[in-house]
């Protein structure tokens, strides 16, 4: 049995626009996807800022009305019987917000355990639990207001198992944490895994949900781009290769030169300080890199790289070089 | 259903006493509830000091009233604004309890905390002015006092949603606390104002907690007039509830339909 069952779900924004002559304007934020989460599945849904991933989990968790298409959450409407899904399920949202920085952490946790009805004499053993799940035992009583960004995550992730609900929605949840707060929390997220529980989890980052989910919808511009295991996703991109171009300000017209080349899939650009990484999708593998260097042959090039492409790789190749 | 009014009871008491434990901190709440009862007292009370002292009582629980005026048009206004920024608007609509009671138990105890500004003009009348303050009908001011925070927050749960649908009312939450000070008789009796403002004093609750309250603390008042003042406060209550039920249906599917729950 499926745990989320979405259909056409379409969700548009409507914005007024100019003082003297108001305008509304419209913006499609989900346009149309449709999927399925089994219970006890790891799913992620993965697209670049504005791909309508937030606006999707809003919906599912009842915070967003849908303009049309319907989503079931444990065989129940988000629309008709959101009181009855909240009770159910548990969700995050990305960032240091959503949590009362003049309580304590304890405070906090026993103000959520009472909203969702938990026993108290079973929120008073609980809590200690789940500060220790989230490794955060020795700074429970503190305010969290003095809490870091990546502590207040973990605390999220607690808040949202206070009443161990059936379908846990986590959206970017390890947004703007360091590298060793991310990997904690990775770790929570697959032990929640191991416990059977629905997670449907948003990101951005790659490496994340190739690590992490079972299966993966890839969203862009609204609509489900994709939508397969990060194996078979990887094999999108298996007949290509990708090379990687240390470049110092390489000017716009040269990088249109190399997208127009006929053997060039992708070109996706990153910027970083003062140089920038071409990453360059080709099925023409090493053979290609004589020819690209000639079209740089007026910049300086610093490394190059020539590599198997990766989940990362087939998701740039979906959404245009966008991510 | 019994076990829901628990829970629900449970997660008022909890609001409650989280808001308490928050407030406790906020120095723009120990303003209004405390210092800026205190200087309106203060002003009230210099200006009777060649008189008797039969009017330091009606200033004690007249100021008091601003105290309490004041904390529920401001703290319990903005309190659901203030979660809206803060993040916890949606986690506090994405859980199983209903909007309503957690709003409940966070404006009692903005108006009990609000209390401490009668407390503070007792003290204030009586130590430093020297007034004789005596309570005509001590059953009847307690009962009025448990009456008067029940109708503060019932009509608290009116003002939180109206200010989410249109923060441009908001902005007149200055222009609102004065005329209700005056309209409800907190500091002088409405019979002092034009006889066209009447009808307005008469569909404020906090009129008629003040009539109450006023009438069970001076010499003069009457336990029917006094019972009389109690009903219409229980009326009024039963009214605005309905209205904010009404209201927070429609806060809250207009906030999700407007995606304005929350901010990105």
């Amino acid at each position: 049995m499926n745990a989320i069952e979405v259909r056409e779900l379409r969700r548009v924004y409507k914005t007024v626009i100019g003082v003297i002559r108001r305008r509304t304007k419209e913006v499609v934020a989900v346009d149309g996807i449709s999927f399925d989460v089994r219970r006890g599945e790891l799913f992620g849904l993965l697209g670049p800022n504005g791909a309508g991933k937030t606006t999707t989990i809003k919906m599912l968790t009842t915070l967003l009305i849908p303009s049309s298409g319907t989503a079931h959450v444990l065989g129940q409407d988000i629309v008709t019987q959101a009181n009855e899904i909240r009770a159910r399920i548990g969700f995050i949202f990305g960032g240091e917000r959503g949590l009362y920085w003049r309580l304590s952490g304890i405070d906090n946790l026993r103000y959520f355990a009472s909203l969702y009805h938990v026993d108290p004499d079973h929120t008073r053993d609980h809590i200690p639990y789940l500060l220790d799940l989230v490794g955060l035992t020795d700074r429970g009583q503190e305010k969290v207001e003095g809490y870091s960004r990546g502590m207040k995550q973990r605390l999220h992730i607690a808040r949202t198992l206070l009443h161990d609900p059936e379908v846990l929605f986590l959206d970017e949840p390890t947004m703007g944490l360091d590298p060793v707060g991310a990997r904690e929390l990775r770790q929570v997220v697959r032990d929640l895994q191991a416990e059977k529980k629905t997670i449907l989890l948003t990101t951005h980052y790659m490496f994340e949900a190739d690590a992490l989910c079972e299966r993966i919808g890839v969203i862009d511009n609204g609509k489900i781009v994709a939508l397969d295991t990060p194996r078979a996703l990887k094999n999108l991109v298996s007949d290509l290769s990708v090379i990687e171009l240390e470049v110092f300000g390489v000017p716009e017209g040269l990088l249109e030169q190399i997208r127009n080349l006929p053997f060039v899939d992708t070109l996706s650009v990153e910027d970083q300080d003062q140089k920038q990484s071409l990453h360059v999708h080709t099925a023409m593998g090493s053979e290609a890199v004589p020819q690209l260097l000639g079209v740089l042959d007026s910049v300086r090039v610093g490394r190059v790289v020539v590599r198997e492409p990766t989940l990362e790789d087939a998701y740039v190749r979906l959404v245009g070089g966008k991510g | 259903m019994t076990r829901k009014w628990v829970a629900y009871s449970r997660a008022a008491l909890t609001a409650f006493e989280m808001s308490l434990r928050q407030n406790i901190m906020d120095g723009f709440i120990i303003f209004t509830v405390l210092i800026q009862p205190l200087l309106i007292a203060l002003l009230a009370l210099w200006m009777l000091r060649a008189e008797s002292g039969d009017q330091a009582i009606f200033v004690v629980v007249g100021s008091g009233m601003t105290g309490l005026w004041s904390s529920l048009l401001f703290i319990s206004g903005n309190s659901i604004t203030g979660e809206r920024w803060s993040g916890t608007l949606e986690i506090l609509v994405g859980q199983p309890t209903p909007l309503p009671v957690i709003v409940f138990g966070k404006n009692l105890a903005h108006v009990t905390q609000s209390l401490g500004s009668m407390i503070i003009a007792f003290l204030l009348s009586s130590v430093f002015f020297s007034f004789h303050l005596e309570v005509q009908q001590p059953l009847l001011f307690v009962l009025s006092i448990l009456l008067t925070v029940i109708a503060f927050v019932s009509f608290g749960l009116i003002i939180a949603p109206v200010f989410i649908m249109n923060p441009g009312v908001q902005g007149w939450q200055n222009a609102m606390e004065f005329p209700v000070y005056i309209l409800s008789g907190f500091l002088f009796p409405i019979a002092l104002l034009p006889d066209w403002t009447t009808p307005f004093s008469y569909i404020l609750s906090p009129y008629w907690a003040a009539r109450a309250l006023h009438g069970a603390t001076t010499p003069g008042g009457t336990a029917s007039d006094i019972l009389f003042s109690l009903a219409m406060l229980v009326l009024f209550s039963l009214i605005y509830l309905l209205i904010s039920s009404y209201l927070f249906r429609k806060m809250l599917m207009k906030t999700r339909e407007d995606a304005t729950l929350g901010f990105q």
